[in-house]
Formats: structure tokens, C-alpha cells, sequence
């Protein structure tokens, strides 16, 4: 039967795998798909660095015969997903959003690009994304400037910008991001879709270029809860290549969507509930009611060290990109753009002892965060205090005339779990009077991954669905 | 008298990386640099003397095991 295009690209990642495995669809027809839709949109929204095509056609014609011979791998098999272009990809170029590395072809995998290719994933391109991962905008000087599809004139977020806009704009099934201060779910946030930054470490850092190592954790992007899960069944567990990987047991991740979340305790985080614009105040305040009609007791409860983690992952990030880019800053100076060599350079002058400082003060963190959720689940909070800003704003200002920083308005709810490396999830709850995203994060224990995607789900099948953007 | 100048800010990049940046161009990274060495100090408030950092003989070990392991 043959299908529309609009039909394959509505489609989420399980609706397609049970599809593809029913030979209802095949892989060929729905990678051309999204091939033509790349093609018709990417101009406008500049989500993709690469576009593999040719390698994704021949990918689809040999997935399309293992299925046929009955080997069919899973729910990824023919499924064609985008990689955000840190990830390294064998003999594909690998910019890392950079000018420095525009020709750089990696000699092997990433260890995400591994198992995903080994499940039947069919990769499509590599994303844009912030250069080097250092910002939270996307707006990228080499690679053009990312667009939300929500509206061409707002950021995406970052750093993986087009991760998300590729899967709000369905120009990908399902995508790779990376989050070092919430780059996975700031993206997600703004944008309107599902981000899960997994626990650090269970999920293989190995051939991503690095923005800081001790908070760089590795993700999906997606449509769905159930696609998040789907995708952290491929990528989580140990990697010998990865010393700091998690031998923790991977569980399967999508065994608990269904489950009912009545009797849960969740609590709202006391310190991320101040300065938000009326939208997101609004729309956070009726997500936490929907959770209580699902039966879950929800409480406030207290982070107190959680404000000063902002200081622990800027001086953590500051110390570690300033190393890992050490020997670029020596050589190709001018070959970074302004906001990035910035970061760099205040890098140098962080002290070695600041530094440390910052790396025991995680550990205080986490054990604050970790009483938090003593009897609780989970934690809840925003995404972000204001919806996606226009590209180029740095101020915004509120009919009362008093200003926020939008940096600050957007990291401080993302970079503490990052400090603290526990699962947090971001998952839109609906969209602002003007028609921008709106987000709630769902926060857990370390390697409780599956709790997190059980109340995600719970709430996504209760709010229902989220209008889509406007056409492209 | 600031944490970090804009004289110090363009003598390290000179010497680590031997390029210069203008006056106006080291005194946001002087500024921003300095805060944070300030702001460093309110960490001392979570009470970290008996806190190491977070980092691990096994992870060391690991790694050098992987790098042995590749020869």
C-alpha cells in the first residue's frame, strides 16, 4: 500500500518500527520522505550540517532486504534519525559546528553511532548545533543560524538546536543531542518536543568531541516518551572504550510507559518556581494539577544549594572546554566565533583551585537533591522560565519594565541537574498565547531513567496532543 | 582592586597562546573572569571540608588499562 509522504512523516519511532516490521511500510519509501522533506524545509530552518543521502538510500535498500528475509533488528531498523555533528561518523565529515573542524573526517564511530547503526538506524545527516556545543542559541557563524519552527525568527535553543528543530519539523524520526548544561533539553524545551538527558555515564561518551568531560551526558531527541525510551534501549549500557561508562544493569526502558503513576510523590523544586513569565507560570501550574489527577501526591520541596550550581557548572565548563580546546586556541584563534573564543578565554583565567572547589561542591549537590527526592519519585520544574527568545535577544522585558537575563533565564533550570548528573527529562506542555512551546522537566534518582519515562508518559497520554507549528 | 585586569587577561593570551586582543575586547573576559573567582568563594557555604572531588582511582585506572590495552 502505497503511503503519502505528510502520512510516513507522521509517524512516531514505535508506530514505524511495528510498521516497518509489518512490511506496511519500507524503509526505501519512508527515507525518501524524509530525504524530500529535508530538502524542502532545510533552507528555512538550517537543522542539518550534512545530509548524507546517498549513504541513507543505500542504507533503506539493504534494510528494506534483511526485513523482507525476515531479519528484522527492532523498532530503529529502517528507521531514519539525524546525529548531532559532534558525533563522530566514520569517513563523514564531523564539524562539530565548527569552522576548525569543517573537513574532518573521523576514523571511526561513536560508540551512540555504533549501536544505533547496528540496531538497523538509517542516518540521514549530521545536525547543527551550537558551535563546539559552547552556547545555548544556535546560532551558528559557520553553519547558519538554527531556526525554531515554532517561529523562524526565534532560537531553537541550544546546543543542540538542530536536533530539535529537525524533529519538530519532522526532518528526522528521531535524533541524538548532547547536554553539558542542558543542551539536550533546552533545545527540546523551546522547540516542543521530548529531550532525556540520561544519568552521566549511562550512555557511552566515547568519539563525541568533548565540551567538558565530568558533564557532557549523551541523549535522545524525539517526538515521544515512548521514542525516548526506545532510543535509550539502543544507546545505554557499558562501553569498554568509555572507562567512565556505567556498568549499572540497563533495564528495558519502555516496559513502564503504561503504568499508572497514582500513589507516586513528586515534588516541585522550591528554587526553580521564582521569575517566571505568566505563560510558563500558567502552563507549569496546570501540568502539576494534571499529575495530581493522575492520583500523584505533588509537595514543594527544597534544593538549597541547587542556585549555587549555576557557579559550579560555569567554573567546571569554563576550566574544561579551555583544556580540551587548548591546543586549537594556540594554533586557529581567529577561526572560533566571537561568543565561543570569549568562553575560551575567560577559561584561561579560571584558577586551578576554583576549579576543584567546584568538583567537591557537586557532591554536596547531589546530596541535597538526593534528599529531596527522599519518599518522593520524582522532582518537577519548568523547562525554562520564558519561552523561546528572538534570535539576537539577550534582554527580555516585562510590561512592568524590569529585564532578564535570557541566558540565565534558561540555563539555571537545566545546568543543576547537570552538576548533579541525574535523569531529567523535558516534555512540552503545551504552547504560550503566541504560539512558542512551553516545558516541564521530570527529574529522578541516578539510573532511574525508568520512573522518569513512566511519569513522562503518564502526563503526555493526559495533556494530549500539542498543537503543531505552523507549515514551513 | 579587581580579581582580574584587562592587562592580565591580554598577557596570559599573549603567553599561552601568543595573540593579541584589544583593550576593549579583555575587559568583558576581565569582568566575567573575575566575578567567577568571587562567586567561587560562596561555595565555601556548603560546608566541603570533608568532600573530595569526584573523580576516582578506577576511572584512572580504566583509562590507563584502555590506553595499555590499544598498544
Amino acid at each position: 500500500m502505497a503511503h503519502s509522504h505528510d502520512e510516513l512523516l507522521s509517524f512516531d519511532v514505535a508506530a514505524l518500527g511495528a510498521k516497518l516490521q509489518a512490511r506496511e511500510i519500507s524503509p526505501v519509501e519512508l527515507t525518501e520522505a524524509y530525504l524530500d522533506r529535508i530538502q524542502r524545509t532545510d533552507e528555512k530552518l538550517r537543522a542539518y550540517i550534512t545530509v548524507t543521502d546517498d549513504l541513507a538510500r543505500k542504507a533503506a535498500r539493504k534494510a528494506e532486504h534483511e526485513i523482507v528475509a525476515g531479519k528484522w533488528r527492532g523498532p530503529f531498523h529502517g528507521v531514519p534519525i539525524g546525529l548531532k555533528d559532534l558525533c563522530y561518523t566514520k569517513g563523514i565529515v564531523t564539524t562539530g559546528g565548527s569552522k576548525i573542524l569543517s573537513d574532518f573526517k573521523p576514523p571511526h564511530d561513536c560508540t551512540v553511532w555504533t549501536r544505533l547503526a547496528r540496531a538497523g538506524a538509517i542516518l540521514l545527516g549530521k545536525l547543527n548545533l551550537h558551535e563546539f556545543a559552547y552556547g545555548i542559541t544556535s546560532s551558528n557563524p559557520h553553519h547558519g543560524f538554527v531556526h525554531n519552527p515554532y517561529g523562524l525568527d526565534r532560537i531553537p535553543g541550544g546546543s543542540s538546536g538542530g536536533s530539535a528543530a529537525a524533529i519538530v519539523a519532522r526532518s528526522a524520526a528521531a535524533t541524538i543531542g548532547t547536554d553539558t548544561g542542558g543542551s539536550i533539553r533546552i533545545p527540546a524545551a523551546l522547540c516542543g518536543c521530548v529531550g532525556l538527558k540520561p544519568t552521566w555515564s549511562r550512555v557511552s561518551r566515547y568519539g563525541v568531541l568533548p565540551l567538558a568531560y565530568t558533564l557532557d551526558h549523551v541523549g535522545p531527541i524525539t517526538r515521544t516518551v515512548r521514542d525516548a525510551a526506545l532510543m535509550l534501549n539502543v544507546i545505554a549500557g557499558h562501553d569498554r572504550n568509555d572507562s567512565t561508562s556505567s556498568r549499572e544493569r540497563v533495564t528495558d526502558y519502555a516496559q513502564s510507559l503504561d503504568a499508572e503513576i497514582s500513589g507516586m510523590k513528586i515534588g516541585i523544586v522550591r528554587e526553580l518556581t521564582d521569575n517566571l513569565s505568566a505563560d510558563v507560570q500558567q502552563s507549569f501550574t496546570a501540568a502539576a494539577q494534571q499529575l495530581r489527577e493522575l492520583g500523584a501526591t505533588v509537595d514543594e520541596v527544597s534544593i538549597p544549594s541547587l542556585p549555587l550550581s549555576g557557579i559550579i557548572s560555569g567554573i567546571v565548563t569554563w576550566a574544561e572546554a579551555t583544556e580540551i580546546h587548548h591546543q586549537w586556541m594556540a594554533t586557529r584563534p581567529q577561526d572560533y566565533g566571537d561568543d565561543v573564543r570569549r568562553m575560551l578565554e575567560i577559561g584561561m583565567m579560571i584558577p586551578g583551585s576554583a576549579y576543584v572547589r567546584a568538583q567537591r561542591a557537586r557532591t554536596r549537590v547531589l546530596a541535597q537533591a538526593t534528599d529531596a527526592l527522599n519518599n518522593r519519585e520524582v522532582l518537577i520544574a519548568p523547562g525554562a522560565a520564558i519561552p523561546a527568545p528572538k534570535i539576537g535577544e539577550s534582554r527580555r522585558f516585562d510590561a512592568d519594565g524590569g529585564g532578564v537575563d535570557v541566558l540565565s533565564a534558561i540555563l539555571r533550570f537545566t545546568s543543576p541537574f547537570d552538576v548533579t548528573g541525574q535523569p531529567a527529562i523535558a516534555i512540552p506542555t503545551g504552547l504560550s498565547p503566541d504560539g512558542l512551546p512551553l516545558s516541564m522537566q521530570i527529574i529522578g534518582r541516578p539510573f532511574a531513567e525508568a520512573t522518569v519515562l513512566q511519569v513522562a508518559s503518564a502526563y503526555e497520554k493526559a495533556r494530549g496532543e500539542v498543537p503543531a507549528p505552523p507549515p514551513l | 582592586m579587581p580579581l582580574v585586569t584587562p592587562e592580565t587577561v591580554k598577557r596570559v593570551l599573549k603567553d599561552a597562546y601568543d595573540y593579541e586582543i584589544s583593550d576593549e575586547a579583555a575587559v568583558p573576559v576581565a569582568n566575567t573572569a573575575g566575578a567567577m573567582i568571587s562567586l567561587a568563594h560562596h561555595l565555601d557555604s556548603l560546608e566541603l571540608d570533608e568532600l573530595e572531588p569526584p573523580f576516582g582511582f578506577p576511572n584512572l585506572m580504566a583509562g590507563a588499562m584502555r590506553i595499555a590495552a590499544k598498544k
